[in-house]
């Protein structure tokens, strides 16, 4: 499930401290990571972002046009509107600018994070991200 | 000048007093300290010490001072250090781009990764925790399962591992012999630009042996300062060295035996359940001909290099140098904090080890000895200015 539990675990301790934005940055060498990225938008559209994002990592490798149109059925997207968004790449744009903006980052890493700043690179515990965004909140009420 | 007798009178008493001082210091201590010291730093604590025998009490076991371990076929200059630092920040060491040397052993993170399993090439998935380098230069083997003797064997191992920074190593050559500047440095250190892999690896090993933990209480404290340890460290110290037993291991400079124990640390869950570890188990073991790699389940340690019973689930003494910051500890992360690695030890360690017994500690002893690893054994920070790579 990479770190997708530990995030939901974040925003639910933290409801109304902690806003969370994220970026895509798809693995260049990886055929699928592209189109994967696309499916996770394309489900964003429909409000099931992160049903399809620990769908993705569930069922990967097997990401390529038909397993995401099958799991936005399982997950009862309306397909036609998902099928088209992907056939399109209707977020190609955000994508590539996510991308850019890693690689202007000097980022090379998946997943990382940055928590007002503070860089944290990999999958890690909650209490690991709890313990910085703790420090974090103190120092933004003084 | 004290006339012949006076002399050989005081030369006896400074080595009755040495004597009785070392015996002492090695009762108490079992431990050196760090000596990092250049020529004249070694005259003068030499005439301190022959001069002022009441110093050397608190000097701690006083042996001729050493400075880091430089093999003769590498010899440190500052112009093979710098080439060695960008190498070791150089994405191109990496097959995809995407990982350097800095990657699993930042210098903001005590040159470890933070993590219980490091970090990995993408897509793959590491076993084993990624050691800090501090200090590395004094160590005798390298790795947790110690099949490297030298920095300069060790450096090519995550450069051509499919799991860590997965490079062809023909074609690394070839990729940084395409960049113009870098040949002009291996010029510059090595005489001509041929940039071959011993020399990468010579040059990040020469870079390697730069990190060492600097002026820590112990230190300090052997050398004689009485008040660079609290009260409750000294006390710590006491269990180090005592009923602790951890400087039975723990000891010399790096605090090391340079030896290896199956103390059977429990497995990481995250290596069962994770296929992408078990094929990375899997493939290690069969690389270092374990005949029965495809039913492998854990991890055996040294016993994959030597193929020697003993050393089942064994894996090195690590250095505790810049403990508090090097966590999670052990090989695969498994304990989390220094509290649960004291409590691992005083309970004689995991179940079917026969190197360690239960200690019996109290909670104080056991805050003590936190209290002496945290605050002993750290360091000035180490201050690394990132470089600016061609």
């Amino acid at each position: 499930m990479g770190v997708g539990p530990t995030v939901k675990k974040i925003l639910n301790t933290y409801k109304g401290k902690i806003r969370l934005v994220i970026k895509n940055y798809p693995y260049k060498y990886r055929d699928y990571s592209h189109i994967a990225a696309e499916a996770a938008l394309a489900a964003r559209d429909q409000g099931k972002y992160w049903e399809m994002h620990d769908l993705l990592l569930e069922k990967s490798p097997k990401l390529d046009r038909a397993d995401l149109i099958q799991y936005a059925q399982q997950l009862g997207l309306d397909v036609k509107k998902f099928t088209k968004c992907l056939d399109t790449m209707c977020h190609a744009g955000q994508i590539e600018r996510d991308k850019k903006l890693a690689v202007d980052m000097d980022l090379y890493n998946t997943p990382t994070f940055f928590i007002n700043g503070r860089k944290v690179i990999g999958e890690r515990p909650f209490e690991y991200f709890k313990q910085i965004i703790d420090e974090e909140l103190k120092n933004a009420k003084q | 000048m004290p006339n012949n007798e006076q002399a050989r009178s005081t030369s006896r008493k400074v080595r009755e007093d040495r004597a009785e001082i070392k015996m002492k210091v090695r009762m108490i201590f079992s431990l050196r300290p760090l000596h990092l010291c250049t020529a004249p730093g070694f005259l003068i604590a030499l005439l301190i010490f022959l001069f002022v025998p009441t110093l050397s009490v608190l000097a701690g076991d006083l042996e001729p001072i050493t400075a880091v371990p430089v093999p003769a076929d590498n010899p440190q200059t500052p112009e093979k250090i710098e080439l060695g630092k960008k190498l070791f920040f150089d994405r191109r060491l990496s097959g995809d781009g995407t990982m350097s040397c800095v990657t699993c052993h930042d210098p903001e993170m005590a040159f470890t990764d933070g993590l219980a399993i490091s970090l990995s090439y993408p897509t793959t998935k590491n076993w084993r925790n990624a050691p800090t380098l501090i200090n590395v230069a004094f160590q005798k083997y390298l790795f947790h399962d110690g099949r490297a003797r030298s920095l300069e064997e060790q450096v090519l191992f995550p450069m051509m591992s499919a799991f860590e920074m997965n490079r062809n190593l023909d074609f690394m050559e070839e990729v940084i012999r395409s960049v113009p500047e870098y040949v002009e440095e291996f010029k510059r250190v090595f005489g001509d630009g041929d940039t071959t892999r011993q020399r990468i690896a010579m040059a990040i090993a020469a870079f390697e042996r730069t990190l060492i933990s600097k002026n820590a209480p112990l230190d300090r404290y052997l050398r004689g300062d009485k008040t660079a340890l609290s009260t409750v460290a000294k006390k710590g110290l006491e269990i180090f060295t005592g009923k602790g037993k951890c400087a039975e291991c723990h000891y010399g400079v790096n605090l090391s035996d340079d030896k290896f124990y199956a103390l059977y640390v429990p497995e990481n869950p995250e290596q069962q359940e994770d296929p992408r570890i078990g094929a990375t188990r899997r493939y290690v073991a069969k690389v270092y001909h374990y005949e029965d790699y495809r039913n492998l389940t854990e991890d055996p340690g040294r016993y994959l290099i030597t193929k020697d019973k003993k050393d089942w689930k064994a894996f090195k003494t690590p250095t505790l140098r810049e403990i508090a910051k090097t966590g999670p500890y052990m090989h695969n992360g498994m304990l989390k904090t220094l509290d649960e690695v004291i409590e691992f030890f005083d309970r004689g360690g995991g179940k079917g080890n026969t190197a360690l017994k239960p200690l019996g500690l109290s909670e104080e002893e056991k805050r003590q000895l936190k209290v002496f690893l945290t605050e002993a054994l750290t360091g000035e920070p180490i201050v690394i200015q990132y470089p600016k790579l061609p």
